[in-house]
């Protein structure tokens, strides 16, 4: 049982890196609200079609900041001296991927806690009676988001032009999770929780699934050297 | 030398053979298209183009899981090679799909569900090719673009699932009609023409990357 | 870049590795800790196979880059325990203070890394090598950046590790007591191991 012990460890020091440097979690807060913003000013004043597209500015917005973030993943471990520190640990190096996908994945929860809201408000949405099946869609969504970016930013984290690499990768890998996040929220939002949106919770999990399998069977050769 | 290169020679003759034939056909002998007409021949270029490349694609998972199994340097010129002539095929599919789009539809470009993931391939082939380009150890290179392979393949299905589901919310999807026998024995001959331009056209590229290799280890000992 | 390395270590022995920067040291002890993959050959580490047993080497190899491995946010005693963990050697918070005060960071266990001085990251580093037992240590050019006294530390710990059975592999073009006492030297010279003298005109 050791590899539990692992991935807790490196869940355990990136958070307390965040939380004593706080330097992702407040810039990602800027971040995409500001991206909720400037969409708002593309778009024009018009409530009633904010709202009706607001699912879909949401999960942008989740999206591009999860890009930002996602590709900082290995940042502490680059400036502390390289992956190699964290694969000398005996055992499966599958540890680092676990574990560094647990902390994207509770980051950008975090993120959502604060966005939903502020895209009810900025948007004039009722989500507060929805709020039960839009945390599961949030995390299923994000979940698949985590999954396949946590891989992808390790495989470019050696590539020349990585910044540019990593949403030229993840992208369109990303189309699935962002078409089920946004119709099942929208679905939601317009009062149908039981209906058409059960299609994309299930296209959600599906995605998580193949994902996680695939992305945690070849992460050893993506880290190798 | 010799014997290579005449075993390269005769699919590349047989390809071109087999796709006069078959453009002969699809241009002159088969009727026109009753509801459609004359530009209703695009898809006997659309149809096995777009086959093709997803053959390709075929190639390159299979190519990307020999080599990391294997670690066969072969396995990844010829994943290489396919990819880059996948990439033709793809947009060639793509821009036979617009012309013939644009008469039919009125419009070059709509959401349609095989338009839309045709058009994500492409950009996970364009994603593949550039992390070859981006990665200067041939060992890293081989061994993260076969993972963008193995990856990419994984994905379309479910990309593709995903955009059907979502433009059936919007309309139902457009069912294919049924296709006449002439019409599908036409677009097999020129499949089979495309099948045998890819694969010569790959064997060329590989053959290709073997020597630069070969070129590339030779000047870093001498 | 490395060709033709042929190495045996008897267990409980030391072995210092010279040559020039860029010789091929750091990839050669990065082939043994099971971090590089060698393009072609083969090789047993502890009895173990390089290619198969990676995870068994790790678990009784301790590795210490030339760069260190330290989180500048986290303090000597933060990255002190995750290192533990790691290695799956959860260490009470004493026995953490005890190794820092014994390589002179007694004073600095709650400070972030970032505060640090070369010398004391250096210092930081070498800790881990007391966090467990080791079959195998690596050290990797374990003398740069200390002053007196840190030489001393270093030749301290290698003349524990080597007492307690360890098998030390230092790759270092610095002399200290602990290269001069080495049981064995080869230098890397384009890319072949040759033997060498050791500083003090011993052959190796």
């Amino acid at each position: 049982m050791a590899m539990p012990g692992r991935v807790a460890a490196i869940v355990w020091k990136d958070l307390l890196i965040e939380v004593r440097t706080k330097a992702s979690f407040h810039s990602m807060l800027a971040f995409s609200a500001l991206v909720l913003f400037v969409f708002s000013f593309a778009i024009g004043p018009d409530t009633p079609l904010l709202r009706r597209i607001a699912a879909g500015l949401l999960w942008v917005a989740i999206v591009f900041t999860g890009l930002l973030s996602l590709s900082r993943t290995y940042q502490s471990e680059e400036a502390a001296g390289g992956l190699e520190g964290l694969r000398m640990a005996p055992g499966d190096p599958r540890f680092i991927y676990l574990g560094k996908l647990a902390g994207n994945l509770l980051l950008l929860l975090a993120l959502e806690v604060v966005l939903f809201p502020a895209a009810a408000v900025l948007f004039q949405i009722e989500m507060l009676p929805h709020a039960l099946p839009l945390a599961g869609i949030a995390l299923l969504g994000t979940l698949g988001i985590s999954t396949a970016g946590t891989f992808y930013a390790a495989l470019t984290l050696h590539l020349r032009a990585r910044e540019i690499m990593l949403p030229l990768l993840l992208i369109p890998a990303l189309v699935p999770p962002l078409l089920g996040a946004v119709n099942a929220t929208q679905l939601v939002l317009d009062g149908n929780p039981f209906g058409d949106a059960a299609l994309w919770v299930r296209l959600l999990v599906a995605y998580d699934v193949v994902f996680f399998v695939v992305c945690t069977w070849l992460f050893p050769l993506a880290v190798e050297d | 030398m010799g014997r290579g290169a005449s075993f390269i020679g005769w699919p590349g003759a047989l390809a071109l053979v087999v796709m006069a034939v078959g453009s002969f056909i699809g241009l002159f002998v088969v009727g026109a298209d009753v509801e459609m007409g004359e530009v209703q021949r695009l898809m006997y270029v659309h149809v096995p183009a777009a086959w093709t490349a997803f053959v390709a694609f075929f190639a390159v998972f299979i190519g990307s899981v020999l080599y990391l199994v294997q670690r066969d340097e072969r396995a990844d010129r010829v994943a290489a090679s396919a990819a880059e002539v996948g990439v033709v095929f793809i947009s060639l599919t793509l821009a036979t799909g617009m012309l013939w789009g644009k008469p039919t539809w009125g419009v070059w470009w709509t959401w349609d569900p095989r338009l839309t993931t045709t058009a994500l391939l492409l950009a996970v082939f364009v994603g593949y090719l550039a992390v070859r380009g981006f990665a200067d150890d041939p060992e890293r290179r081989a061994r993260w673009s076969a993972i963008v392979g193995i990856l990419g393949f994984v994905q379309v299905p479910i990309v593709y699932l995903s955009v059907v589901w979502w433009r059936s919310i919007h309309q139902p999807p457009s069912s294919p009609r049924s296709v006449s026998s002439d019409i599908l024995g036409t677009w097999m001959l020129n499949f089979a023409a495309f099948l045998l331009v890819f694969a010569w056209l790959t064997a060329r590229r590989a053959r290709a990357a073997r020597l630069e290799a070969e070129l590339e280890t030779r000047m870093a000992y001498d | 870049m490395l060709r033709g390395i042929d190495l045996t270590v008897e267990p409980g022995t030391s072995l210092v590795l010279t040559g020039a920067n860029g010789a091929g040291k750091t990839t050669l002890l990065r082939i043994i800790a099971t971090l590089l993959k060698p393009s072609s050959g083969e090789g047993t580490v502890l009895g173990l196979s390089l290619a198969d047993d990676g995870e068994s080497i790790r678990a009784a190899t301790g590795y210490v880059s030339a760069r260190g491995f330290a989180y500048d946010d986290l303090t000597a005693a933060e990255n002190l325990r995750f290192a533990a963990r790691l290695v799956d050697r959860p260490v009470p918070d004493e026995r953490i203070a005890e190794i820092l005060v014994g390589v002179g960071l007694g004073d600095a266990t709650d400070q972030t890394v970032r505060t640090f001085s070369t010398g004391m990251r250096r210092r930081l580093a070498l800790a881990v090598l007391r966090l467990r037992p080791l079959r195998l240590a690596l050290l990797d050019e374990p003398y740069a950046g200390l002053d007196a006294d840190g030489v001393a530390l270093v030749d301290r710990l290698v003349g524990e590790l080597v007492a307690a059975g360890t098998t030390v592999i230092l790759a270092s073009h610095q002399s200290g007591e602990a290269t001069r006492r080495a049981t064995r030297a080869l230098r890397i010279e384009q890319g072949r191991l040759v033997d060498a003298a050791t500083p003090d005109g011993r052959a190796g």
